[in-house]
């Protein structure tokens, strides 16, 4: 279970960063007092546009950065306090993490599977199974410098899972996908959650929220604006898709201003 | 603990995978070495051999014949100009077309026999320019033995036997004349250079890597995969610090090997060092080597993750890890041109007390105390840089900004 409560994630700006935004507040709240529940067995999206805090959330979930306020309990270990107990739960994803352009696919999947402490033979299993569905044995002893976006996305994926986390934090993981990876990447999170793994994933595709995700949390400007299910938030706006129902929040919550 | 081994090995096998850096790392640098140092020799072989077939251009004033009878059966060959006015000459010198001139006093022949006590002694100028290689040369050959050779032959002239002339000669059968400890001997020109080459090389060897296995990484987008793998972040520092650590150990271990096999090439760069080319390194010369070298790989790996964690790409990182090179070089400077005994405390102060004490165990003065004090400074700062690390990198600003 990941349980957010009452997160808040300010950044200090440098003066470049400063001078890139036209401001001169240094600081800048990219997650204002977010609080959700996301629970084994279903697939949890954020959904918000560019710049609505997203990936900031997920990364304080993985422990690479640290709440300016509030607590995250992942499998009941809080992110600050407990964080390697946290980092062994979670598989994480996200585009500003990659794998080293040097080595194979196969020596970074070895890699990581050891510093989870994957026995040997589970690690050989695991790399069997994750290979063979991504397809990735073909190009598994190149170099990954020398593979294509969508070669590296899988590269990325299937490393992510060498220690068959419990807890899978994709952050637009489809992004520069063709739609077949795209759809096999989808089909592999369903797959995880079958298998009663809780699945959290950002994005900006509507349709792709509303195909994958059992329930979804609306970011707007670092806030959650709206959360529930397709069907509870088409409900909610009395809308008969999510794009629709989307836009009716995001006016609803800018009219405010 | 086991995330330090696993990561150890993965910068070790990312260096010795990659031709390019291995061709970098170990070899660029000793081919250059050895390049540089045959080069030096072979011109300062050739300048040597310039000047001595070179035939020096000489005036001079008022030659006495039985001077220019000892010239001709000399070996040398001379250059004899006819005499030019005074201001000419000097004006000669002083651009190097004229290499000497030998001013006699007239009828100096005649003054010597009719010599009486009480007379002046008669005085014989020789003018050169030290400025220019063959006037200084030719000034050495002439005053030091022709001129020499010539006042004994008219001294015995004067006096027939010289032998009653000679209260006692120094120096003249004494094959055994150089009292030397040769081990000491042996260390001084080594101890002079070699310390100096090992510490800059050994920074050398570790910053390219190092600042890429920091920075590079960070800015690679790589760094991010570690951080949230289940490893501490002191493992994950330690684990690059030692592989640091090995890879310019053993790329600093090669330079030396380089060095002292090509000694040979550079032996006639310096000249009459022959002798401090042999290498006789006893055992325990070898442990107090080996440990010192280890504490300084340790530390010059410290300092160059400390200046790269902060760095957002190598390129930033190597301008931040500069200052630090110069210092290394400087204080390899300041080792290699102090010959005045230092200090006891100066043994507690990191990186200088290495360099001196490099090249004490080299020419065999140093003792274990100074050792152990000098081993230990360097050990405990590199903790010291370690810790620093282990905090920034639990820093977000820094480490994922
Ligand atoms: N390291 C950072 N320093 C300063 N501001 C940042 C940093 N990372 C993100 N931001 C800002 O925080 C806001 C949220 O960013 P992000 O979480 O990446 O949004 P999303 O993933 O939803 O597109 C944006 O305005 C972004 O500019
Ligand atoms: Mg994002």
């Amino acid at each position: 279970m990941i349980e957010i409560k009452h997160l808040t994630k300010v950044y200090k700006l440098n003066k470049k960063q400063m001078q890139e935004l036209h401001t001169k507040n240094n600081k800048k709240t990219a997650v204002d007092d977010l609080s959700l529940t996301a629970r084994p067995g279903e697939i949890y999206g954020l959904l918000g546009p560019n710049g609505a805090g997203k990936t900031t959330t997920l990364r304080c979930i993985a422990t690479i950065i640290k709440p300016t306020k509030g607590e995250i309990y992942v499998a009941g270990h809080e992110v600050q306090k407990e964080s390697e107990q946290v980092r062994r739960k979670i598989g994480f994803l996200t585009s500003d993490i990659k794998l080293d352009p040097q080595f194979s696919t196969d020596y970074m999947f070895d890699f990581f599977g050891r510093l989870h402490e994957v026995p040997e033979q589970k690690l050989k299993e695991r790399k069997e199974e994750l290979f063979t569905y991504f397809g990735i044995k073909e190009f598994a002893h190149k170099q990954i410098k020398e593979l294509s976006t969508g070669m590296k996305q899988k590269a990325a994926i299937a490393v992510s899972l060498v220690h068959n986390p419990d807890i899978v934090i994709f952050d637009e993981p489809t992004n520069g996908l063709d739609i077949i990876t795209a759809r096999s990447v989808m089909d592999y999170l369903r797959k995880l959650k079958a298998e009663g793994k809780l699945v959290i994933v950002s994005t900006h595709i509507m349709s792709e929220a509303e195909k994958l995700c059992d329930r979804i949390g609306m970011i707007i400007d670092g806030k959650k604006a709206a959360e529930g299910t397709v069907e509870e938030l088409l409900a909610l706006t009395h809308t008969d898709d999510l794009e629709d129902a989307f836009f009716e929040i995001y006016k609803e919550v800018k009219g405010e201003e | 603990m086991r995330g330090i081994g696993e990561i150890f090995k993965k910068e070790i096998a990312r260096v010795v995978k990659d031709r390019k850096m291995l061709f970098s790392v170990f070899l660029l640098p000793a081919l250059l070495m050895v390049g540089i140092m045959s080069l030096t020799s072979n011109l300062v072989s050739n300048m040597e051999e310039d000047i001595d077939s070179h035939v020096a251009v000489i005036y001079v004033s008022n030659m006495p014949e039985s001077f220019q009878t000892l010239l001709d059966a000399g070996e040398s060959a001379y250059d004899i100009r006819s005499m030019k006015e005074e201001e000419q000459i000097k004006e000669e010198l002083k651009k190097g077309e004229a290499d000497l001139w030998i001013e006699f006093p007239e009828n100096l022949e005649s003054q010597v026999e009719n010599y009486r006590e009480g007379d002046r002694i008669p005085q014989v100028k020789v003018y050169y320019n030290p400025s220019e290689d063959y006037s200084s040369a030719a000034y050495q050959e002439i005053s030091g033995q022709v001129l020499e050779g010539y006042r004994q032959m008219l001294l015995q002239n004067r006096v027939g036997n010289l032998e009653q002339l000679t209260v006692f000669t120094v120096n003249s059968d004494n094959p055994e004349m150089v009292v030397q400890d040769d081990k000491k001997a042996n260390g001084k020109a080594l101890g002079m250079m070699l310390p100096y080459f090992i510490t800059i090389l050994l920074f050398a060897g570790a910053m390219g890597i190092g600042t890429d296995m920091i920075a590079g990484e960070k800015e690679r987008g790589t760094m991010a995969s570690l951080l949230v793998s289940p490893v501490k972040r002191s493992s994950i520092v330690l684990g690059k610090v030692f592989a640091l650590m090995v890879i310019s150990g053993i790329s600093s271990l090669i330079y030396v090997v380089v060095m002292v096999a090509s000694m040979p090439l550079m032996s006639k760069a310096m000249a009459g060092t022959e002798s401090g080319m042999k290498m006789e390194i006893t055992l325990e010369q070898g442990v107090m080597l080996a440990g010192i070298l280890i504490a300084l790989a340790f530390l010059y790996s410290t300092l160059i993750i400390l200046f790269s964690v902060f760095a957002k790409s190598t390129k930033e990182a190597s301008t931040y890890v500069m200052p630090a090179y110069l210092l290394v070089l400087v204080i390899g400077l300041m080792s290699m041109f102090t010959s005045k005994a230092p200090s006891s405390e100066t043994y507690f102060i990191p990186l200088y007390n290495s360099a001196i004490v490099l090249k004490g165990i080299l020419s065999d003065e140093v003792t274990w105390m100074q050792f152990a004090s000098t081993l230990l400074s360097n050990l405990a700062l590199g903790a010291v840089l370690t810790g620093v690390i282990v905090k920034a990198f639990e820093r977000e600003n820094v480490m994922a900004p």
